[in-house]
């Protein structure tokens, strides 16, 4: 393992993430948005999963568009924590990505009152406070 | 299975915010109280179910039962001991099975610091969602946008709770009612959901005695058979992709429940379901069938889950303006009701009833446990 995979092994583990989708974190710095995919049917699932029709066999990481649309969302009034009254109010968006999973995320370019069920979106790649480059979603242009 | 046990005692303890009592004590306490309704002593209780806890310590519970069983299923806990019980119960391995509960919910400490993990399948709290109302906020978003729903109707739902409770001493809501005003002008916690549309945690403790229903019929207690149950998780619909749309994968448990029970929703006379937000009764409606889906928005604000409703639902205020000890929060007033022994909020017409258990289960955001039981005062 690499010096820098070994790192982000290191940083997931802390933070509580699951060690199975390291290569998706891994992907994610060089800019690339991966899906988990069986290689018998195509299927697209996220995170990383067994298939629920052909097991684990043929899953593999698979680049994906980093494409989908918005499914549902909540805005975050309530500060829990010190830390979140920085922030509120903010969007926990779930987009559902064009190849079929879901995936949680923030929503970044798009006023409060133009966010909409049904909006085009796109991914783009930041770095966290907690130091891990994540995908982030924002309007499609046009 | 129809009504082949059925629950002789239970014992309810103090509820309510701050009691300054333990959460062991809450469970003793819970213990004594069921077994004196049901007149047993401390012997009769062969089985052990506790819930939520790893170990229990039977030597301070005064207990001696042959098996002691921990099971952890999210809100769908209570319900899912019930079964359970009974299935102590027909395989011959206990005759009396407490199943308990206590928690001093009110005095645990906000944790701070979460995992990116945490609210799961794919790391939502690392952009920020924390706490169930917002998970909740999710379904909620998804049913407005498909159905209209609004959040003067979710506001329905917390104003007909509290109209229930209002009545019932010993609960959060008892003498303090709440208009639709109230409601609206409460702070929004997570979007849509307000102050008022969320549950509070309280403390308290809760045990029921469950037995054959052949046994049940020398006890002094009126029965309450246990008709038909049934199980449901919402991973099916996570891999459907279609788990914003159900609250929680209701179909395969109300359909083995009502097997079962050998009824169909037209016998149910009121529900009692899981409601730790208001969006969570108003979709069950639908899901079982009580309501047409995506009408729960105008069911709740024509009065629809009210005493002189259809379906009179969460008839003793529910989790949102009662008290919090789960999924037996329903169970409890479940109980009352087919008693008749819910005092001034007891309903005329209460012989069989529904409810619902659901709860964060196997690690993962929106794909929650559910549990149905149907409860009925004949067997």
């Amino acid at each position: 393992m690499s010096d820098h995979a070994s790192e982000l092994l290191t940083r997931i583990t802390a933070l509580g993430g699951d060690v199975l989708d390291l290569p998706f974190w891994q992907a994610c710095r060089d800019g690339r948005f991966l899906l988990h995919a069986c290689g018998v049917c195509g299927r697209h699932y996220w995170p990383a999963s067994r298939c629920v029709v052909h097991g684990d066999a043929r899953m593999r990481w698979v680049a994906a568009s980093g494409r989908g649309t918005l499914y549902t969302y909540t805005v975050m009034h309530h500060a829990y924590t010190a830390a979140m009254k920085a922030r509120t109010p903010y969007v926990v968006a779930v987009v559902r990505l064009d190849e079929g999973p879901y995936f949680h995320s923030g929503l970044i370019d798009c006023a409060l009152d133009d966010v909409a069920i049904g909006m085009r979106l796109e991914a783009t790649m930041i770095e966290h406070d907690n130091g891990l480059v994540a995908p982030v979603f924002r309007p499609v242009p046009g | 299975m129809r009504a082949a046990c059925a629950i002789v005692g239970m014992g309810l303890t103090a509820q309510g915010i701050g009691l300054g009592i333990g959460s062991r004590e809450l469970r003793a306490q819970a213990i004594d109280l069921a077994l004196a309704d049901a007149g047993l002593e401390r012997d009769a209780i062969d089985g052990y179910i506790h819930t939520y806890l790893d170990r229990e310590d039977l030597r301070y519970m005064g207990l001696s039962p042959n098996f002691s069983l921990s099971i952890l299923a999210g809100g769908a806990t209570p319900a899912l001991s019930i079964l359970s019980a009974i299935g102590a119960i027909v395989s011959g391995q206990a005759e009396m099975v407490a199943c308990v509960y206590g928690q001093a919910q009110s005095a645990r400490e906000a944790s701070g610091g979460q995992k990116i993990g945490a609210y799961a399948y794919g790391y939502p709290s690392l952009y920020g969602l924390v706490g169930a109302a917002a998970t909740h906020a999710l379904h909620a978003r998804r049913h407005m946008h498909l159905y209209g729903t609004t959040s003067a109707q979710l506001g329905a739902v917390a104003v007909t709770q509290r109209r229930y409770a209002t009545v019932r001493p010993g609960t959060l809501g008892y003498g303090k009612p709440i208009t639709l005003d109230d409601h609206q002008a409460s702070p929004m916690i997570a979007d849509p959901l307000r102050r008022l549309d969320c549950t509070r945690d309280t403390d308290g403790g809760i045990a029921v005695l469950v037995t054959s229903a052949a046994r049940a019929k020398t006890l002094r207690t009126r029965p309450v058979y246990i008709l038909g149950g049934g199980t449901g998780h919402n991973i099916a619909n996570w891999h459907r992709g279609t788990v914003y749309e159900h609250h929680d994968n209701i179909a395969p448990a109300k359909t083995r429940a009502f097997a079962q029970a050998r009824l169909t929703i037209k016998d149910i006379d009121i529900a009692q379901l899981y409601d730790p937000f208001t969006i969570s009764p108003l979709m069950q409606l639908e899901a079982y069938g009580f309501v047409r889906e995506g009408h729960g928005g105008p069911f709740y604000a024509d009065g629809g889950a009210g005493p002189d409703g259809p379906i009179p639902t969460n008839t003793g205020g529910g989790q949102l303006s009662a008290y919090y000890t789960t999924g037996f929060t329903g169970i409890a007033e479940a109980i009352l009701q087919l008693r008749g022994e819910a005092g001034a909020g007891q309903l005329k017409r209460a012989r069989t009833a529904l409810v619902s258990g659901h709860g964060f289960n196997a690690g993962v955001q929106n794909t929650w446990a559910h549990a149905t039981l149907i409860f009925g005062n004949e067997p």
